[in-house]
């Protein structure tokens, strides 16, 4: 067991040998390429071997075999398989996902376009549910056995068994509907009102910072519940996960020997016992980062967000292929790349790992 | 105190150079949930929604997908236990008879998960080399999708239906079987009692499956149970999606979908119940997880 360990680590960043990191962090690129080829390929070979034939979206009723080889000239489908798939190889590595079906725009810029929106609810759910998660299992491990422990217990089984979307439903239904304090899942702004200028995308902040203060109160409502509700689930796993780690590290040994050496209650806890606690949620972080952008989906669904989620929904209904592929690939780019980033900085966090 | 839910739950954990920290939190998660009551509460939900399913069969109040069995969005009332949704159909009678959908895809696509995860993951435990290393890399990519996107793929590709959705549903925890079986079968497979069965001259598999599977089913059951409180949300979340059975199935999510717009201007009840289904399910499937897992550490200690 990683965590039973007798002292403190240090916190210092010396000796850490730098080519260590050269090689450890050139390994985790390595493996992380390896891996995003292999959801480019399973990707390719899902859409583009067994899925079914796009040029029906396009043809008319009417159309000749003439026309429809003309679409699928036009599409890049007419190549044998094999060549299709270097084309594909090719524009991926120039960040070409294709055109839309739909939109009839380069599926990057579509996905970059709603990015922000993404990003900015996404962001705030992660930092709401890391905050509530960690405080509150690190509180239950801490007062193990309470009320307030088994309050939390509920709670986070609940949030594990939930379906976000009803969860979703279920508070526009209490907030909206029947007690009238926050807005309607009418998207980022209330229907009818102008955003903020585009600095960063994220409408508060840009509304701070080109001074239309006007915006902010109006965003941050559109925001409250979406989050919530992403955060909900941020949080229930990671509380569990930081409890449970949090009940091993207080009966480690060496919390022991600080107490018998005098050194108060409080302090044991929250500075030797917590900093040992945390890295297994490093850890567990990666896989809710991943989990947030993908359950923004049908969160962004049913908030009328517009994200790369509800992107993905439209392309979704009308079988826009290039589009999802282009989606799956950036959450999946996202994951891999996110969880090689922790996992370096959980490497260099922990000396036993480290040395 | 190492019990092969330890380290099934070690090789589930995320990546390689992680999993001793990420392991010993899940194994402590299971463990501190694991008080004695979990199994009888987890199997008399079940049980309850079981013999929901089954009365829907010969009697609901109306038919379930009668039109203008009622008003239209109207409340909860005694001609309604759980009101009517937007076309007048009784939502009482939708939430038991979907039930039947819900519960027994869930099953059906837990069980194509167990069979196809556990044989695949115990062979290329037991006999290494190539099969090994392939399964490995390939549960390394799958990985990197996050479980509903690659169910969003899979079903855009094959198209709705409810033969796809089961596949798909079915395929997402597949990878965790896999890995759960193969650490079962490479921690047994030097124990004395499949020495003993390979020395009487069995062959390779009659040991594989006929000695050491066994042996394994109970960490195997507990995954399984566990998953299906997974499986079950997917299928709710692909109909409400209404990429799921067919659109206005009698299924839960299908059915949260159908009242959603009206749940937004106040017809709570339209989504409140189905999605009680939802989480009666999953909370049904997780206890009796928790307690399947709880009670074969008890035997090993």
């Amino acid at each position: 067991m990683a965590v039973e360990i007798s002292a403190p680590p240090p916190r210092s960043l010396r000796g850490i040998a730098v080519p260590k990191i050269v090689i450890v962090s050139g390994r985790r690129v390595l493996s992380a390429i390896l891996v995003i080829w292999g959801v480019v390929t399973m990707t390719f070979l899902l859409t583009r071997v067994f899925g079914g034939d796009p040029v029906n979206l396009f043809a008319q009723p009417t159309a000749t075999a003439a026309d429809r080889l003309a679409i699928r000239q036009r599409l890049g489908l007419a190549d044998p398989i094999p060549v299709q798939y270097v084309n594909y190889l090719r524009d991926v590595i120039h960040g070409n996902l294709g055109t839309s079906y739909l939109t009839f725009r380069p599926v990057t810029s579509d996905l970059l376009d709603r990015v922000p929106a993404t990003a900015e609810l996404a962001t705030y759910a992660l930092i709401f549910g890391v905050a509530v998660g960690v405080t509150v299992g690190v509180l239950s491990a801490v007062f193990e056995g309470s009320i307030f422990d088994r309050a939390v217990r509920i709670f986070t089984s609940a949030g594990l068994a939930l379906p976000q979307f009803w969860v979703a439903l279920m508070l526009i239904v209490i907030f909206f509907s029947q007690l009238h304090v926050l807005p309607g899942p009418t998207g980022r702004m209330p229907i009818g009102m102008q955003p903020p200028p585009t600095v960063t995308g994220f409408y508060l902040l840009d509304s701070i910072i080109t001074g239309h203060l006007s915006t902010f109160w109006p965003a941050l409502r559109q925001l409250i519940l979406p989050v919530l509700v992403l955060g909900y689930g941020v949080a229930s796993p990671l509380a569990r996960g930081a409890r449970a780690s949090m009940i091993l590290a207080l009966k480690a040994d060496y919390v022991r020997t600080a107490r018998a050496l005098g050194l108060s209650r409080a302090r044991t806890w929250f500075v030797y016992a917590f900093r040992n606690a945390m890295l297994p949620v490093i850890t567990m972080f990666a896989g809710t980062v991943a989990w947030t952008f993908s359950g923004t989906v049908l969160i962004e669904g049913v908030f009328g967000w517009p994200g790369v989620g509800q992107y993905t929904l439209n392309a979704l209904e009308k079988s826009d292929f290039p589009a999802i592929q282009g989606f799956v690939l950036y959450a999946s780019i996202l994951y891999v790349v996110v969880y090689q980033l922790l996992d370096i900085a959980y490497t260099f966090a922990d000396p036993r790992i480290r040395s | 105190m190492t019990t092969s839910l330890d380290q099934a739950v070690e090789t589930i954990a995320p990546k390689p150079s992680l999993s001793g920290g990420a392991a010993a939190v899940l194994g402590a998660i299971r463990s501190f949930r694991s008080s004695s009551g979990t199994l009888p509460i987890g199997l008399s939900l079940l049980a309850f929604l079981v013999l929901m399913s089954l009365v829907s069969l010969i009697w609901t109040p109306y038919p379930p997908t009668a039109t203008g069995a009622g008003a239209f969005s109207s409340a909860p009332s005694a001609a309604h236990w759980f009101g009517t949704d937007a076309v007048g159909s009784d939502i009482f009678s939708r939430t038991i008879s979907a039930g039947r959908t819900d519960v027994f895809y869930t099953v059906i696509a837990v069980a194509i998960a167990l069979v196809i995860g556990s044989a695949w993951g115990a062979l290329a435990g037991f006999f290494g080399g190539w099969l090994e290393a392939v399964t490995l890399r390939l549960l390394e990519v799958v990985q990197a999708f996050p479980s509903l996107l690659m169910a969003l793929l899979i079903i855009s590709v094959l198209g709705p239906g409810t033969l796809n959705v089961i596949l798909v549903v079915a395929i997402i925890p597949i990878p965790d079987f896999v890995r759960l079986a193969r650490a079962e079968v490479l921690t047994k497979k030097t124990w004395q009692f499949a020495e003993a069965a390979r020395m009487v001259g069995n062959r390779p598999l009659v040991v594989l499956f006929k000695h050491l599977m066994p042996n394994s089913w109970r960490p195997l059951l507990a995954y399984a149970s566990i998953s299906a409180a997974w499986v079950c949300g997917n299928i709710a979340a692909l109909g409400f999606i209404g990429v799921g059975i067919q659109p206005d199935a009698v299924e839960w999510g299908s059915m949260i979908a159908r009242g959603e717009s009206d749940v937004v201007a106040g017809a709570w009840w339209e989504a409140l119940f189905p999605g009680l289904g939802v989480l009666v399910l999953a909370i049904g499937f997780q206890l009796v997880g928790d307690g399947i897992a709880a009670r074969n550490r008890g035997e090993q200690r």
